[in-house]
């Protein structure tokens, strides 16, 4: 292979270099881009809806179109920008925290990243450009819905493919991480020092060895029943639709861990820097992350309870108490703050924003582990405030908290801290402000993925509230372009160590030399790069 | 033993016994299965690191041993990391074009296959440098 | 400073108390069916556990922010204490949190059972059949059938098909489709339950209250989902008895009757 082995000798700069480097570094900060830019895509599609609802009428946007919009957008936000995320962020940092010099498997890295960003392709194109109907079934897809007579067109093929390939490099990455994490870490590094960050990464890498086959498979049966006259899910020829739930959530319910438990690590990693303090229990904490990863893995069927043909008790059961090593994990965040001399850059800000945020969407998530009030809440909006307030004020205040944390790492400039926190603040009052009379609305009555409403039903002031929340919250995903902008423009230089960081990856330069570390320092805790930099101290 | 052995152990015995609950509270197949199948994965890697030497009687490895010094680890080779390569691109072209095949026109497929197999096999050249 | 917090949790609880037997409902409609009622308790049991439990960690939270920020006088690299675990402290935080979850998960179970229970003998039944877009209510024993109109893009939403149910008495719904998965939810009984193609599901309702409810379909099945809506009307005994006998002497009248804002809000 002379081409290529002439390439890997030439200096490598330019767009080419950047779409064909190997380096776990380049490729997690592709994986970061591109998945952002798949949430201002997504986020554009809610606010055409959030436009569709503001007030009760439809004005502009036909039913199939509106059913268009949020099956893309929570196809993008779930498996383009916030797993992506993840896994941007996974890709950069392990190698860099476990101290080794890169991925264990750097091609099968790039090859997932160009399966995830054309099956993103795909599946923004199944949305808008297809022919004879797009893929309007919802994020699940749930069959008959989704399978031939009542979703015709290519749109929900190019999806199903889509969504394939997306899978398909989830699982490439899993494994990735998985040997890189038990195979690759520096001499000291023990599985018990691991920065929490990995140690999640680890745990959500098995929920996606996991749970990424099944679903696969269900979609796999799906595309056969819509293009070559399978029957799996067919009632009439002895099939059953409810299979298809079962593989469905079998994935589902450990991604929405899988989306979680990334950015549990990252506000893990935040908050005792800036609380100046070790992590309040750190075995009870990677405890509790590996009970919730076990847990995941027996509750899909939550989303079933209205079916009536699971066995509630039992995933009501399981439900519940993976609510005990989360409320575990904020007593360990509660305990990282208590007797420190806590500082608020805007990293730490998001990360608090997360604890306010998150604890909504948990507690609400227990009623929801109720099927008696699940039974009720369901299918409604109430539904739908709690998963935003877990995957958009807990997930995605945790990718901004890592912006702004690892930013200095990844490109050696620091973001400005004041306009930082005008995003904080417009996107915490935004989000609260569109988010929380979506329970009212609700519990009121009003179902989930309706493009109009009644009027005079209690619905109408909810939705105009969440209309102008989305308003401060996109103002504030501006002011954070701006922020990027500003600091490519006018740099200010951040050096190796900016907020006095525990983990290795603030013992080497920012940016990172290519092979990670010039000398690795003796690894005596789960802070090497706080034990470098402060000699002697425990603090 | 390796330490990730014994994890890949606690994983099966985790996915193994929770389908034989779960059958036992639900009688529901589809899940049970799916729990089950999820105790085989990791058994699968285990057995496979049994076979390569994972033993019970070999040193402790420095990334396991507490008092490690990064000195322990120098001289040995990790392999080597590649720093470019376009093979990936071709490979997801290729499943993107028989993809597209199963859509629209089953004359795509083998040309997006040959051209995934291709990508393939450039791989594995380009890994054995 | 301990008796000062176990006199405010005291007067917490107390107040928590009064809330439910004044009938907070947190948000939640008046129920108007029995099943309905044993949810709403259930709910107020839940929500006051989310409140208190919620109201402890934002206390903590918001306590270890302001006691421990770092101050003016202290100097740019302080550091705080270096504690790293204590592990009665984690044992307890552990505990207790099971404790109430074990309690909560029979507490959710008793009322789930009391929610799909099914009489033996029930007092009416009906048959739902959900189709896209739209339902037939059927009456095999006093021989009706109210259905939709089809549904035309420029249906109102919050309209459509009435189905009628005497107060006080068990009416078993048989709920079928045959196209797709729709889900047929009242929110004045706090009750949905999936049609499911290929599966017949059955759930009692006793309706308590008279009046007229909102109906609609809750699980998204194409274009016109939205529009999925219908009413239903619970009216006594006789007047149920009245309406069939007009229904079966003149099947094609629907009753008029639709219900006012304040009902529609309730």
């Amino acid at each position: 292979m002379s081409t290529a082995a002439a390439a890997a000798r030439r200096e490598h700069s330019g767009v080419v270099s950047w779409l064909t480097s190997t380096d776990h570094k380049k490729i997690g900060v592709l994986y970061c881009v591109t998945a952002f830019a798949f949430f201002l895509v997504g986020g554009t599609l809610a606010g055409m809806m959030r436009l569709e609802l503001a007030d009760p009428g439809r004005a502009f946007f036909e039913p199939g179109t509106y059913n268009g919009l949020f099956t893309i957008h929570g196809t993008v936000m779930i498996f383009l920008f916030v797993a992506p995320f993840g896994s941007g962020l996974a890709n950069y940092l392990i190698p860099l925290q476990i101290g080794a010099p890169d991925m264990a498997f750097p091609r099968l890295n790039l090859m997932s990243y160009w399966l995830f960003t054309s099956g993103g392709c795909l599946i923004l194109l199944s949305g808008v450009a297809s022919a004879g109907g797009g893929a309007q079934m919802g994020w699940y897809a749930y069959p008959p819905l989704s399978a031939g007579r009542m979703s015709p067109g290519v749109g929900p093929d190019i999806w199903i493919l889509g969504l394939g390939l997306v899978a398909v490099a989830a699982v490439m990455t899993a494994v990735n991480i998985v040997t890189t994490v038990f195979l690759y870490r520096a001499p000291g590094m023990t599985m018990w020092r691991l920065p929490i960050f990995t140690w999640n990464m680890v745990i959500v890498s098995i929920l996606g060895l996991v749970a990424f086959p099944p679903a696969l498979a269900g979609f796999a049966l799906l595309f056969l029943e819509r293009r070559m006259g399978g029957l799996a899910f067919a009632p009439a020829a002895g099939g059953d639709p409810v299979i298809f739930q079962h593989l469905f959530w079998f994935l589902g319910h450990p991604e929405v861990y899988i989306l979680i438990l990334p950015f549990f690590g990252v506000i893990t990693e935040i908050i005792p820097v800036f609380s100046r303090k070790p992590l309040f229990g750190y075995t009870g904490f990677v405890l509790a992350t590996l009970a919730i990863g076990a847990l995941s893995t027996g509750v899909w069927a939550h989303h079933m309870f209205t079916t009536g043909a699971v066995d509630n008790p039992f995933f009501a059961a399981m439900t519940l108490l993976i609510a005990v090593p989360t409320g575990v994990k904020f007593f360990n965040w509660t305990g990282s703050m208590w007797g420190g001399k806590i500082v608020f850059p805007t990293a730490m800000l998001f990360s608090i924003g997360f604890l306010l945020n998150f604890l909504i969407g948990g507690v609400t998530g227990v009623m929801l582990a109720a099927p008696a009030i699940d039974f009720h809440a369901a299918d409604s909006y109430f539904l739908v405030a709690h998963f935003h307030y877990t995957m958009m004020g807990g997930a995605v205040f945790g990718i901004f908290a890592a912006i702004y944390f690892w930013y200095p790492k990844m490109t050696g400039r620091m973001l400005r801290e004041r306009m930082g926190k005008a995003v904080f603040a417009l996107m915490f009052i935004g989000f609260n402000v569109t988010f929380w009379p979506q329970f009212e609305a609700g519990l009121r009555g009003m179902p989930r993925r309706v493009v109009d409403y009644p009027a005079n039903a209690g619905y109408e002031t909810p939705n105009l509230l969440s209309s102008l929340g989305y308003v401060v919250m996109a103002v504030g995903v501006l002011f954070f372009l701006a922020d990027l902008w500003v600091s490519k423009r006018k740099p200010v230089e951040a050096g190796d160590d900016p907020w006095d960081g525990y983990s290795l990856e603030w013992a080497t330069t920012s940016p990172p030399p290519e092979h990670n570390f010039d000398a690795i320092p003796p690894i005596r805790s789960e802070r090497p790069a706080f034990d470098l930099h402060h000699e002697g101290a425990d603090g | 033993m390796k330490p990730f052995v014994r994890y890949l152990w606690v994983l099966t015995a985790f996915g193994l016994g929770v389908g034989t609950l779960y059958w036992f509270i639900a009688h529901e197949v589809t899940g049970a299965v799916l729990l089950w199948a999820f105790g085989l994965m990791p058994l699968i890697v285990g057995l496979w690191a049994l076979r390569h030497g994972a033993s019970r009687n070999a040193p402790v490895a420095p990334e396991d041993d507490p008092n490690a010094d990064p000195s322990t680890d120098a001289g040995t080779s990790v392999g080597s990391f590649p720093a470019v390569t376009v093979w990936p691109i071709f490979f997801v072209l290729g499943l993107l074009l028989a993809g597209a095949g199963l859509i629209y026109g089953l004359i795509l497929v083998p040309p997006g296959l040959a051209l995934a197999a291709f990508a393939i096999h450039g791989l594995m050249r380009e890994s054995r440098q | 400073m301990k008796r000062g917090l176990l006199v405010r949790a005291a007067a917490f609880a107390a107040l928590s108390l009064l809330a439910v037997s004044c009938g907070a409902r947190y948000g939640m409609p008046d129920p108007a069916s029995k099943q309905g009622e044993a949810t709403l308790d259930l709910w107020n049991v839940f929500m006051i556990a989310g409140i208190v439990v919620a109201l402890i960690v934002y206390g903590l939270i918001a306590w270890s922010i302001i006691r421990y920020r770092r101050r003016r006088s202290d100097p740019e690299g302080a550091r705080g204490a270096s504690f790293r675990e204590n592990l009665p402290l984690e044992i307890v935080y552990t505990v207790i949190p099971i404790v109430i979850v074990v309690g909560l998960f029979f507490l959710s179970v008793g009322t789930e059972n009391e929610v799909t229970a099914v009489a033996p003998d029930p007092d009416l039944v009906v048959n739902v059949e959900a189709f896209a877009w739209g339902w037939r209510f059927t009456y095999p024993e006093q021989g009706v059938e109210v259905v939709s109109e089809p549904v035309g893009n420029d249906d109102a939403v919050g309209e459509g098909p009435e189905l009628v149910l005497p107060s006080g008495q068990t009416t078993r719904i048989v709920l079928t489709s045959n196209d797709t998965i729709h889900a047929f939810w009242v929110p004045g009984f706090l009750f949905k339950r999936d049609a499911i193609p290929g599966r017949t599901t059955e759930f009692d309702v006793t309706p308590t209250t008279e009046g007229t409810y909102h109906g609609a379909c809750a699980e998204l099945c194409g274009w016109n989902h939205a529009y999925m809506t219908f009413h239903v009307t619970v009216v006594s005994p006789e007047e149920f008895a009245a309406w069939t006998a007009s229904q079966s002497a003149s099947s094609a009248v629907l009753p008029a009757t639709s219900p006012s804002p304040e009902e529609a809000a309730a």
